[in-house]
Parts: C-alpha cells; structure tokens; sequence
C-alpha cells in the first residue's frame, strides 16, 4: 500500500508527475505493442526455419500427392488433368485393394501388439545391473540400425523354401519332418505364414526402437516414488500399472505414434519377402501403391492408394495428441 | 480482323518448325550414314559425356567386360567420357519415373522385362533412324521385337537382347526311369508325376516374380491361349484354352510338385536345380551356369530342352525382352545414337562375354551357328527359338494395360488361385475382372 492510498488520494507530487508524465492510452497501447510485437517477432523467427522445414518437406509432398490423387496423372505424361474421385472409386472397387487393406489393418495391430510386449520386457531387462549392460545396449539396436535391404535379405535366407536354417533346426530337433515332407513350413509361400513371416521380420527390426522408447521413459520414473509405492505393499504390476504408465504417458504415446505410421508404411518389408505374394496373401497398402502408382506408372491411382492410409493414421493421431494434450492441463 | 478461318491450304508449304525438323532429320540421318560407313562416330561428339544406366547383368563377367572394355573403348576412339551405372532390374522402372520426374539422369536408360516405352515415349528420342540402320545392316529384326519398342509408327527405343527360359532337365533321372524328353508339356508333367515321387518334384514359381510372369504365359501361349489381339486393344483371356492351362497347371502342381513353388523368387528354382533335388525347371540359361559353377556332378547330366509343345503342337516361349531407351531431355543424344549403333553392330561379342545368355534380336546375329551356343553341343538347341519367342500381351504388343496386368501379376496370381484348390471358373472370373478392369481404365484415360 502506497502512502497516496492511505491518505485517500494521490499527494500533490504524484498528481504534479501525473500530469506531466501519465502516459495516454494510445501510447501505452503502442508501448506494449511495440514489446509484444518484439517478443512474438523473435518467436516467429525462431519457430520459422521449422515452420519452413515441415511446409517444404512434409507440407509440399502431402499437398502434391494430393493433386497427384485427384488427377490423371501418369508416369510419363507431362500434364495431368482433373478426374475428381475417379482414382479412389476405382481402389475402391479393386479386389486387390481389400486385401491389401485387411493386411494393412492385421499387420499394424498384430504388430502392435509383439513390439508392446517385447518392447517392454525388453525395456525392463536393460533398467536391470549386470555386467556388460553398455554393450548389450547398444547390441539390441542393431537390427533397428542395420539396412533394411540387407537384413530382410538375410531374413529371406533364412525362410527359403529349401535352405531355411530356421526348418533346418526344427526338424533337427524334431519338431518338424524333413524338407518335403508335409510338416515342413514354408514361411514365405502359405498365406497365413507369409504375412506373419513379414510381420515377424517388421518386428524383430523395430522392437528395440520401442525398448528405447520405454527405457527413456522409466530411467526418468523417480527412484522414490516406486520405493514409496514397495513400502506401501504395492506389487510389481500395481506399480507399473497405476505409477510407472501414468507418468511416463506421455512417452509412450509418442512412441505408440512413431511405431503406427513406421508400420503402416513400411514397404520394403513385404516387398522384400514375397512382393504382397503368394496370390496377394500378404499385400499391404504401400506395396499395392507402389507396383500400381511406379511401376505400373499410374501415379494417380497410386497416389489415391496411398492416401487411403490416412484415414488410418489419422484417428490415432488425434487420439493420441489429445491424450497428450489433456495431460498437459 | 479477318473472320475467316484459317485452312490448311492457306497454311505455308514448310513452316519454320518444318523446315526445322526436315534439316535436323536430314543431318542426323546423313550423319549417320556416314558414320555406318566409316564405322567411326562424327567429331561432335569429342570431349562429351554419356551416361548409362543399366541393371547388373546376371552373369557379371558381362558387367565387366561392358563397363571396362567395350563401352571403354568406343569412348577412348571417339573421344567420348562413357559411364556405365548398374542398378538392379526391379529399381528401372523407379529409377526411370524419378529421372523423368527430374528431367536429368543419364543419357541412355534400360529397361529389363517391364518395357516401358508406350508410357514413356512422349519423353523419349526417336531413334527410328538407328532402328532401321541397323535393322537393314543386320538382316532385319525378329518380328516380336518391334512393337516393343513401337508407337505410332516411331520407334523409341532399341532392342537390346531378350532372355530365354527353356527347359533344363535331368538327363540322368529321365533316362534312369525310361521317361523321354520333356518336348511336350504332357511329357514333362508325366515325368514329374514319377519323378516326385523318387524325391525329385518340379517346380515353377506360383508367386509374385518376374519368372511366374513369364512361365505361365509361356504355357498359357502354347495351349493355345492370348492376352490380347494384334491390335492390343481387346482381351482375349477368356478362352477355354486358359481353363485348359489352368486345369493342367493344377494337374502338374498336385503330381508333380511341392508346396514351396508358393513361396519362390526368381532365383530360387537356379538353387532347386542346382541343389540336385529338382527333375526339371523352365527358367533361363543362369539358372543352367549356377548349376555348372556351384555343382557339377548335376551340371554333367543338365540338358535343354525346346520349349515345351502345348496339346496343339503349338510352341511360344514368353521370354525377357531388354529395351535400351534415350531420355529427349539428354544433352549427349547424338553420342547415345552412336553408341546405341556400335552395340548393334558389335552384338555378337556380348553374346559371347555373356556365355549365350544374351539372345539376339537381330536375324543377322540369329544365324546359325550363333557364337557360344552354337558350339556348345547341349545349348545349341537354343538356336532353334527366335522363332517361337513371345513377350508379354501375346500375340499383341507389349502396352501399357499389359504392363499393369503384369506389375499386378494377375496371371501368376490366377494359376496360383486355381494350384491352392479355387474353382477354375471362379478364378476365371476373377483374373478376367482384373484384365477388364485394368483395360477399361486405361480406354478411359
């Protein structure tokens, strides 16, 4: 309290410097236009190489294919014209696209499902002490570093038909019979196993990604809080459950984003494998919109191919950026 | 302001643009000529670059030979920087859609069993003139090679060689078991059905490859059947000659097969032959040299064979066509022209360094005896096919719905359906959907 208050109204000093120096409100106006403008000028410029990085990279493609999706256009035609929804009724009515999205859809959830699980075991296992834990830290993320090409290679050795060392094993220990017998699996040619020969492979590369994900999340749990939580009788499970999820939410929710649309998208898996083979059993969305939209040059329909993995990605977008969001609050 | 139209009579004889193009024709051509006569490139070219993009050839002693030696030299003597670049057969058609999209690249582009030129032939040089040098030079072309590499009367490309896939057979385990030669698809399926049985199936790829797209179609073609009319423009799958390839197809899957044929690529019916256990393959001659470098105890008993006669007597083997392209926005056209002269006319050698896997398309080079194959006494039979060679949309020509039937892989996938126990007439149903579908879109367009 000022002694002006406490008299009941300014003093003569206060009144004196009031007439002269008392700011009208349009200069205070300005005054703190000036400052605010400033200080979001210098946000702007800061935010603005990634605001420009996300428009050109990100923005321009996504605005392209959409032209793309609603034209004719075609590999090797310099101009494309406007056919409306043409592109996406006629994936629409493909047979092939079904399939292709019924695949999609089985190989994101069951996938999903694999990289949580081991993932978090994963995760688990390296916050343990033992020797050696560097090392093994960075040995997991090998096949998440390796090139894609040549582990898939690797993979596609490894369920040959023939030479599968994998067979091979089994049938050594007598789970299956010898090749050609009837026991003898053929990964990469029964449909059933082909798709989850594929999904096997997408998930032994990108698991430890995951393990990653969730070992940043729990090295940043406090100590104290699980400590206080073992006090209290809580069980390994009530913990992760009810402490741990919750304040790493967050993490998880990212990772979950990342692991969706590195799913959804990945091309060279299956196309490595079995091309979306035998008879389409494990064709997938981008696999169907490469071979149609590159190789068969009809970038339009390819385009509208693809674009279909949109509405797939987009609810767990917004369900997990709103997630984030209500947290935030 | 004059009101009336303008007529082609009122239109001048030669315009610029026409006068232009009839000169710089005229000189491409004379300069051409000359440089057939003197088999020597014009100064021109001297001190430019050209650039080759190609896929890394199945048997790489080629690639080295290409690269360090033929290319080499025709650029050491005229003059001329020459870099060959190699990428694997399935990246061409990306790899092209990106240069195009680019409007830069190389200079000559290759295109491998997907060819592309009706997509592409807006964008593309016409090399008529080499076409016809060259031709006339040679004897003429096989008449399967035109139209891929024909548009409107133009050629846009040019031939480079095709790939055969005949039968490669176990002399051994024929004779062994008094079963003949597979000349007719029946034989061959009579000694899979007892050969199987003694451990030895066949196989044929009922997957999404390259060599399912080429051997079912080669069956399909000598029982009769068509993809398309001369025309290219109508379907001719549905027939009762393509329920009568499937039926067999099932027939020779079920006697005479395993079920890992589902699960193959293009290379792993080289390993089946050549791991011992296959009876018979109907693939290309690789498959033939892997089995003679890696084990050649059943090298020594491998025979080939001639394409496998349908129930009519018919014969068409479906082989891999190979297209050299010239991109319009190349800076070094001239050098492309010239290079692309000097490979035709020295092709026999690239028969030779590629040990016979390289089929000419020229009838000049066709004459027996053909280098390599003509002397060895188990490949000789080879010389026998140009003929009988087909490529895909047969007996029309290779266009651009057929090439999406083909990326699609509808065929494979239609004996594939019908192997895995699907009615044959719902499976017709089904893959001539697909054909019709594809077709009308491209009408559409």
């Amino acid at each position: 309290m000022t002694r002006a208050s406490l008299s009941g109204g300014p003093d003569g000093s206060v009144r004196a410097a009031g007439a002269v120096a008392v700011p009208t409100s349009a200069a205070r106006s300005s005054r703190w236009r000036s400052a605010t403008a400033r200080r979001l000028t210098f946000g702007y410029l800061l935010l603005a190489p990634a605001a420009l990085y996300v428009l050109l990279l990100v923005g321009a493609p996504f605005l392209f294919s959409l032209w793309l999706a609603v034209s004719d256009a075609n590999v090797g035609e310099p101009v494309a014209h406007f056919v409306g929804l043409e592109n996406f009724r006629s994936a629409w009515e493909m047979d092939t696209f079904w399939i292709a999205m019924r695949n999609s859809v089985v190989f994101l959830v069951v996938a999903a499902i694999f990289k949580s699980l081991l993932g978090t075991s994963l995760a688990f296992l390296l916050l343990q002490d033992f020797k050696g834990k560097k090392i093994v830290r960075g040995l997991v993320v090998i096949p998440f570093t390796l090139p894609v090409a040549i582990s898939v290679l690797s993979w596609k050795w490894m369920y040959d038909s023939q030479f599968s060392v994998i067979n091979w094993v089994l049938s050594r220990i007598g789970v299956i019979g010898g090749y050609g017998s009837e026991s003898w699996p053929v990964w990469l040619g029964q449909p059933g196993l082909a798709l989850l020969s594929c999904i096997a492979v997408n998930v032994w590369r990108t698991f430890p990604f995951s393990a990653i994900v969730l070992l940043a999340g729990f090295t940043a749990v406090p100590l104290e809080v699980l400590d206080a939580a073992k006090v209290d009788g809580c069980s390994f499970f009530q913990r992760f459950r009810n402490i741990v999820v919750p304040m790493i939410f967050p993490i998880l929710m990212i990772g979950f984003l990342f692991d969706t649309v590195f799913t959804l998208s990945d091309l060279s898996v299956v196309y490595l494998l079995t091309q979306g083979g035998p008879g389409n059993a494990s064709k997938i969305l981008p696999v169907l919109a490469y071979q149609i939209g590159i190789q068969a040059g009809n970038l339009g329909r390819g385009a509208a191919i693809a674009l279909f993995l949109v509405p797939l990605l987009l609810p767990a977008m917004i369900l997990v950026l709103r997630n984030i969001k209500r947290r935030e609050w | 302001m004059s009101d009336t139209p303008h007529t082609l009579t009122e239109r001048p004889a030669t315009s610029r643009r026409h006068f232009l193009r009839a000169s710089g024709t005229g000189l491409a051509g004379a300069s051409l000529l000359t440089m057939l006569d003197a088999k020597k490139a014009p100064a021109q070219i001297k001190g430019t670059t050209l650039r080759i993009l190609q896929w890394s050839h199945f048997i790489p002693a080629y690639d080295a030979w290409f690269d360090n030696k033929f290319a080499k030299e025709w650029g050491d003597k005229n003059g001329v920087k020459v870099r060959v670049d190699h990428i694997p057969h399935l990246e061409l058609p990306a790899r092209m859609a990106a240069e195009y999209a680019a409007g830069a690249g190389h200079d000559i582009i290759m295109n491998g069993s997907s060819i592309l030129t009706r997509l592409y032939y807006k964008s593309l040089l016409d090399i008529s003139d080499v076409y016809e040098k060259i031709g006339k030079e040679r004897g003429g072309w096989i008449p399967s090679a035109g139209p891929l590499v024909t548009v409107e009367g133009r050629q846009y490309g040019f031939p480079m060689f095709y790939i055969l896939l005949p039968m490669l057979y176990r002399k051994d385990l024929f004779d062994a078991n008094n079963l003949k030669a597979p000349d007719t698809w029946e034989l061959a399926r009579v000694a899979a059905r007892t050969l199987k049985a003694k451990g030895h199936p066949t196989g044929i790829q009922f997957s999404q490859c390259a060599d399912a797209n080429l051997n079912w179609r080669s069956l399909l073609f000598s029982f009769g059947g068509a993809e398309a009319d001369a025309s290219g423009n109508n379907i001719l799958i549905d027939s009762k000659e393509t329920r009568e390839a499937l039926k067999f197809a099932k027939a020779l899957f079920d006697e005479g097969m395993t079920p890992e044929v589902f699960s193959w690529d293009d290379a792993s019916d080289n390993r089946f032959l050549a791991s011992g256990v296959g009876c018979w393959i109907h693939d290309a001659i690789s498959a033939y040299r892997t089995t003679e470098d890696t084990n050649p105890n059943v090298f020594k008993n491998t025979m080939i064979g001639l394409e496998p006669a349908g129930p009519g007597g018919k014969r068409v083997s479906t082989s891999a066509a190979n297209v050299y392209m010239v991109w319009k926005f190349s800076k070094n056209q001239q050098a492309a022209k010239e290079f692309l002269t000097h490979f035709g006319l020295e092709f026999k050698e690239g028969m030779v360094q590629s040990r016979g896997y390289n089929m000419p398309y020229l009838l000049g080079d066709a004459k027996k005896p053909m280098p390599v194959i003509g002397a060895d006494p188990k490949m000789s039979i080879l010389q026998e096919f140009p003929p009988m060679v087909a490529f895909y949309g047969y007996p029309g020509p290779f266009t651009t719905p057929i090439q999406e039937v083909v990326n699609l892989f509808v065929l494979p996938d239609m004996f594939t359906r019908v192997a895995r126990g699907q009615n044959i007439e719902e499976v017709m149903k089904w893959g001539v959907g697909e054909y019709r579908r594809i077709f009308s879109k491209h009408k559409t367009a």
